[in-house]
C-alpha cells in the first residue's frame, strides 16, 4: 500500500512540474492552458495520494469533484477568451498581446 | 499490475502533450491522460470523481480543446521557439530529482500518521452534509462560467459580429 501512495505522489509531483514547464516555457496561448490542465491532473493524483495516506477516500473525492468543476469553469472561459483574442489580434502568441500594457 | 501500468500509460501521455508539436494531437493526448487517470480513480475506489473525470475532463474539455483549435486554425503554431524542445531533456533530469526529494520527503510526513480521516463516512455523507458549501460554490461556478462566455461572445446590437 504504501508503495501504491509513493507512486501516485511520485507521478502527481511530476505531472505537476511538467504542467508548470508546459506554463513557463511556451508562448502559444492554447499550450499555456494545456499546462494549467496537466498541472491540475498531477493535483488530482497528489490529493488521491493524501486521501489514500489518511483513508479519507470519501472526503478526498468530494474534494476532486469540486476541483474537476473549477477546472472545467476555468478552461472554457480561458477557451473562450483565447477565441476573442485571436479574433481582434490575429494571433495566439503571448509576446504580442501588450495592448494592456499601462 | 493495472495501478501501474496505468500510471505509466499516464505518464506517457503527459509527456506527448509536452512532445507533440501540433496542438490537436497534443489535446487527444490530455483526453487519454484523463482516462488513464480516471481508471486511476476507480482502481482506489473513488468512483464518483472517476466518472467525473471521464465524462467532464476527458469529453467536454477535450471538446473545448478541439472547438477553439479548429477556430483558431490559422494561428501562430509555427513560430512557437524550438529552445523549450532543445531544453527538455536536462529540465526532465532537473525534475526528476526535484521529484523524487518531494516524494521521499511527503511520504515520510504523510505515511506515519495512517490514522484514519473519516473511512467510515460515505461520499453521499461527505458530499451532502460536510461539505456542503462547496455546492454553493460549485453552483456560482457554474454561473461564473455561463456569465463569463456570454459576455465574451456578446454580440453588440446593430453589429453582425465582432470585427
Amino acid at each position: 500500500m504504501n508503495e501504491e501512495i509513493k507512486m501516485l505522489l511520485f507521478c502527481g509531483l511530476l505531472a505537476f512540474m511538467l504542467g508548470l514547464y508546459l506554463l513557463l516555457s511556451h508562448r502559444n496561448l492554447i499550450r499555456i492552458i494545456l499546462g494549467v490542465e496537466v498541472l491540475s491532473k498531477g493535483i488530482t493524483l497528489i490529493l488521491l495520494a493524501a486521501g489514500q495516506a489518511r483513508g479519507a477516500i470519501p472526503f478526498i473525492q468530494s474534494l476532486v469533484v469540486t476541483f474537476i468543476i473549477v477546472e472545467t469553469v476555468l478552461a472554457a472561459v480561458m477557451l473562450g477568451l483565447i477565441v476573442l483574442v485571436y479574433k481582434t489580434h490575429g494571433s495566439l502568441d503571448i509576446r504580442l498581446l501588450s495592448k494592456l500594457k499601462g | 499490475m493495472i495501478l501501474w501500468i496505468s500510471l505509466a500509460l499516464f505518464m506517457t501521455f503527459l509527456m506527448m502533450i509536452v512532445l507533440f508539436r501540433d496542438l490537436l494531437y497534443s489535446a487527444v493526448a490530455l483526453a487519454l491522460a484523463s482516462v488513464t487517470l480516471s481508471v486511476v480513480l476507480f482502481l482506489f475506489k473513488a468512483n464518483i470523481a472517476a466518472v467525473f473525470e471521464l465524462s467532464v475532463c476527458a469529453g467536454l474539455i477535450t471538446v473545448l480543446f478541439v472547438s477553439t483549435i479548429s477556430l483558431t486554425k490559422n494561428s501562430d503554431q509555427k513560430i512557437e521557439s524550438r529552445v523549450p524542445a532543445a531544453f527538455l531533456p536536462f529540465v526532465l533530469v532537473l525534475l526528476l530529482a526535484i521529484d523524487v526529494g518531494l516524494t521521499v520527503w511527503l511520504a515520510r510526513e504523510m505515511l506515519p500518521a495512517g490514522q484514519a480521516g473519516g473511512t467510515l463516512t460515505s461520499f453521499k455523507e461527505v458530499f451532502w452534509t460536510t461539505r456542503a458549501t462547496d455546492i454553493w460554490g460549485q453552483v456560482s461556478l457554474v454561473l461564473v462560467g455561463v456569465f463569463g462566455i456570454l459576455a465574451i461572445f456578446r454580440v453588440a446590437p446593430g453589429r453582425k459580429d465582432h470585427e
